[in-house]
C-alpha cells in the first residue's frame, strides 16, 4: 500500500537520515522536501536512497523534463516553510495513524497515476522553485485563493502556473498541528475542485524555506560529541584607533556615536561611518583625538593625565568632548565621573549629555548650539598607556558592583536589622527580681494600711 | 560552653568581618583598590536617606532611652511603694524627667523632618552642596540628639530608682538625690541645643 509504505519509509528515513546527517561531511546545506504527484505520468525517476539530499542540479533537471513538452496545468502549494520533520512529527508516523494531520495529501499520492517525493532537496531560496517553473513554462504565475479557484476557468491548451500559498505554525493563535490539518484541508479542497472540472495536472508540494535546519558539521573539522547549538556571532567591527609610529597610541570603540543638531531631525549615528583621525595628537600627559567625517561633523576628545597625590596613582580623565558642524563649536564638559586610572581603558553604557548625563553641555550663551546632544552607547575609550597591542586594558567601568539604591537599602536595612536584634536581645534578658526570694522564710505581709 | 546568644553573636560578627577582609584582600590583589570609592557613596546615596534617617533615629533613640529610664524607675517606685506607700507621689517626678526626655526627642524630630524641601537634581553638580550639607546636618542632628537623650534617660532612671529606694527608708535624703537628678537630666538638653545648632543653616531645596 502507497499509504503503509510512504509512511514506514518517512519513519525509516527519519532515523536514518538523522544518522546519516550527523556522519555526513559536507557544509551546513538546508533542504526542504519536493512532492510532485500528477494526474498524467511522470518521467520515471529511482527512488533515491535514503538521507540522500537531492542536489539543485538534479531537481531543476528532472522539473524540465517534466514540463519540457506540451501544455501543463501546474499547482504550486507553496508552504511558509516545509521540512521532512513536518512530516515526522505531524504525520502520525509512530503508529498513531489517527493523529496524522496529512489525510488529503496521503491520499492525493496515492490515487495519482504518478508520483515522485524528494524528500530532501537542496534549496536554493525561497524564490528558486518558482522562478524555475515560470521559466520552464513561460507563464507568470497565477497566486490563487481555494475559494476563488472554483470560479476561475482555466484554459487546458497553454500552461498554468497556480500557486496557492499555505501558512506555516507561528505559534500564536494556533497550534501547529490545526494549521497543518488546515492546510491539508486546503489541498483536498483545491485538488477536488481541479479534479471536477476533470482539468489534467501537476502538483507540486513544496516550502519557501525549510522548518528546520540541522547543522552538518564535518568530522574532520570538529570533535564528535555534544556542541553548543548558537547563533552565529555577528562580527565585531575593529576600535577606531590613532596610529603613532606604527603601534595604536588613542582608542575608541563605542556602538553608537549619535548626534543630534536639533530637536526635530533625527539623531545621526556617527559610527556608521568611517572617521579620519589625522588631527590627532597623542603625548604622555594629554591626548585628543579627532574624528572628522565626510557628513561634515568632526568629534573631538581632549583628556588629560597626571599624578593625583591622595591616591598616589596616575589617573586619566575626559575632559571635554567638542562637536563642530558647519562653523559651529558645541562643547560638552566631561565630569569627574569620566575618569579612570591611567593604565586602563574607561568603558560606559551610556556617555551622554541627555539622560544620566555625564556629559554637561557648555553651550548656554550660543543660541546657536544650546541645543545639541550626545549619546554614546556602549562607549571604551583609553587615550594612555597603549601596549597591549590593539586590545585595550583592563576597562574601568562607570557602573559599580552595587548601584546607589542598593548601598541605600543596605545602609538602611542593616541599621534597622541592627535595632532589632539589640531590641529581642534586651526582651530575652528580661528577668524577675530573686534577690529576697527565700523559699524557707516567711511570706510577706503587706499591710492593709499605710 | 558559651550560651547561645553568645554563639549567634560571635558566628554572625565573625561572618561580616571575614567577609569584608576577604573582599579587600581580593580587590587589594587584582589593583582593583580604586573601586573602592567612599567620596562616590557619600555623593550618589541621596541626601534624603541621610535627612530621614536622622529624623528617625532623633524620636528612636531618645524613646529608647526614655522608656529604659522609665521602667528602671517605675520599677523600683511600685517596689519600694509596697512597704511605704507614702513615696509613691513623690517619687512621680522622676518619671517626668524620663518622659522629658522623650519629648526633647519627638520636637526635635518634627523641628528636622520639618528642614527636608524638595530638590530636582539627579547628579552630584546638580544636586548642589547645599543639599548635601543639609543631608549631613540632619543626619548628624538626629544622632546627636538622638544619644545624648538615650544615655540620658538610662541615666535618669537609675538615679531616680535609687531616689525611690533612699526615700522608703528615710524621707530626707529625696530632695537631696533629686539634685543629682537634676544634672543628669542637663545632659539631654545638652543634645537638644548643639542638634538645633547643626540644624540652624540648613536649607534644602533649588
Amino acid at each position: 500500500m502507497e499509504a503503509s509504505k510512504c509512511s514506514s519509509k518517512v519513519q525509516l528515513l527519519a532515523f536514518i537520515s538523522f544518522f546519516f546527517a550527523f556522519l555526513a561531511t559536507g557544509s551546513c546545506s538546508a533542504q526542504v522536501p519536493l512532492l510532485i504527484w500528477s494526474s498524467d505520468s511522470l518521467p520515471p525517476l529511482a527512488s533515491p536512497a535514503a538521507g540522500h539530499i537531492t542536489s539543485s542540479d538534479q531537481w531543476t533537471a528532472y522539473l524540465t523534463s517534466t514540463f519540457s513538452s506540451g501544455s501543463h496545468t501546474v499547482l504550486l502549494f507553496l508552504q511558509d516553510k516545509l521540512s521532512k520533520d513536518d512530516f515526522t512529527v505531524f504525520g502520525g508516523v509512530f503508529g498513531n495513524k489517527q493523529d496524522n494531520v496529512f489525510h488529503n495529501l496521503e491520499a492525493a499520492l496515492q490515487s495519482a497515476s504518478s508520483s515522485v517525493i524528494f524528500q530532501a532537496s537542496e534549496w536554493l531560496g525561497s524564490s528558486a522553485i518558482l522562478a524555475l517553473l515560470q521559466d520552464k513554462l513561460d507563464v507568470s504565475p497565477l497566486h490563487v485563493d481555494p475559494d476563488t479557484l472554483a470560479e476561475l476557468s482555466i484554459n487546458t491548451s497553454v500552461n498554468n502556473l497556480l500557486v496557492i500559498s499555505l501558512p506555516y505554525c507561528t505559534g500564536l493563535h494556533k497550534p501547529c498541528k490545526d494549521i497543518l490539518h488546515g492546510n491539508d484541508e486546503i489541498i483536498g479542497k483545491v485538488l477536488s475542485m481541479v479534479k471536477a472540472k476533470n482539468i489534467p495536472y501537476t502538483a507540486i508540494y513544496t516550502g519557501l524555506q525549510p522548518s528546520r535546519v540541522i547543522s552538518e558539521s564535518s568530522v574532520l573539522n570538529q570533535p564528535a560529541g555534544r556542541s553548543l547549538l548558537q547563533a552565529p556571532v555577528p562580527d565585531v567591527k575593529p576600535p577606531i584607533m590613532f596610529n603613532v609610529s606604527g603601534n595604536p597610541c588613542i582608542m575608541l570603540w563605542a556602538q553608537n556615536l549619535n548626534v543630534s543638531i536639533s530637536g526635530t531631525l533625527p539623531w545621526v549615528d556617527l559610527a556608521t561611518e568611517t572617521p579620519s583621525v589625522t588631527k590627532s595628537r597623542c603625548s604622555s600627559n594629554s591626548s585628543l583625538l579627532v574624528l572628522s567625517y565626510t557628513s561634515g561633523y568632526t568629534l573631538s576628545f581632549y583628556m588629560s593625565q597626571r599624578f593625583y597625590p591622595g591616591s598616589a596613582r596616575n589617573w586619566f580623565t575626559l575632559d571635554m568632548v567638542q562637536l563642530q558642524y558647519k562653523d559651529l563649536t558645541g562643547v560638552f564638559l566631561g565630569s569627574r565621573d569620566i575618569s579612570a586610572p591611567a593604565e586602563y581603558s574607561y568603558h560606559c553604557s551610556f556617555v551622554s549629555s541627555v539622560e544620566e548625563p555625564l556629559l554637561v553641555p557648555n553651550n548656554s550663551d550660543n543660541k546657536n548650539t544650546s541645543q545639541w546632544m550626545l549619546n554614546f552607547v556602549d562607549f571604551q575609550i583609553q587615550g594612555f598607556g597603549l601596549a597591549n597591542g590593539t586590545n585595550f586594558s583592563y576597562a574601568s567601568d562607570c557602573a559599580g558592583f552595587f548601584s546607589p539604591g542598593i548601598w541605600m537599602g543596605l545602609v538602611t536595612g542593616l541599621i534597622m536589622l541592627l535595632i532589632l536584634v539589640y531590641g529581642l536581645h534586651m526582651i530575652t534578658h528580661l528577668n524577675t527580681m530573686d534577690r529576697f526570694d527565700d523559699p524557707n522564710g516567711p511570706l510577706i505581709s503587706v499591710p492593709q494600711t499605710e | 560552653m558559651m550560651n547561645g546568644h553568645a554563639i549567634l553573636y560571635t558566628g554572625v560578627t565573625l561572618a561580616f568581618w571575614s567577609t569584608i577582609t576577604i573582599i579587600g584582600i581580593c580587590y587589594t590583589i587584582f589593583d582593583l583598590g580604586f573601586r573602592f570609592d567612599v567620596a562616590w557613596f557619600l555623593l550618589e546615596t541621596s541626601p534624603f536617606m541621610w535627612a530621614l534617617l536622622g529624623v528617625g533615629l532623633a524620636i528612636s533613640l531618645s524613646v529608647v532611652g526614655a522608656a529604659w529610664g522609665i521602667y528602671i524607675t517605675g520599677s523600683s517606685i511600685i517596689g519600694g511603694g509596697v512597704k511605704a506607700p507614702r513615696i509613691k507621689t513623690k517619687n512621680l517626678v522622676s518619671i517626668i524627667f524620663c518622659e522629658a526626655v522623650a519629648i526633647y526627642g519627638i520636637i526635635m524630630a518634627i523641628v528636622i523632618s520639618n528642614m527636608a524641601e524638595r530638590f530636582t537634581g539627579t547628579t552630584p553638580e546638580t544636586i548642589g552642596a547645599r543639599n548635601y550639607q543639609a543631608g549631613y546636618s540632619m543626619f548628624g542632628a538626629g544622632l546627636t540628639v538622638g544619644f545624648s537623650n538615650l544615655f540620658c534617660g538610662i541615666c535618669v532612671g537609675i538615679v531616680g530608682s535609687g531616689a525611690a529606694l533612699a526615700d522608703a527608708q528615710n524621707a530626707s535624703l529625696f530632695v537631696k538625690i533629686l539634685i543629682v537628678e537634676i544634672f543628669g537630666s542637663a545632659i539631654g538638653l545638652f543634645g537638644v541645643i548643639v542638634a538645633i545648632l547643626q540644624t540652624s543653616k540648613v536649607k534644602m531645596g533649588n
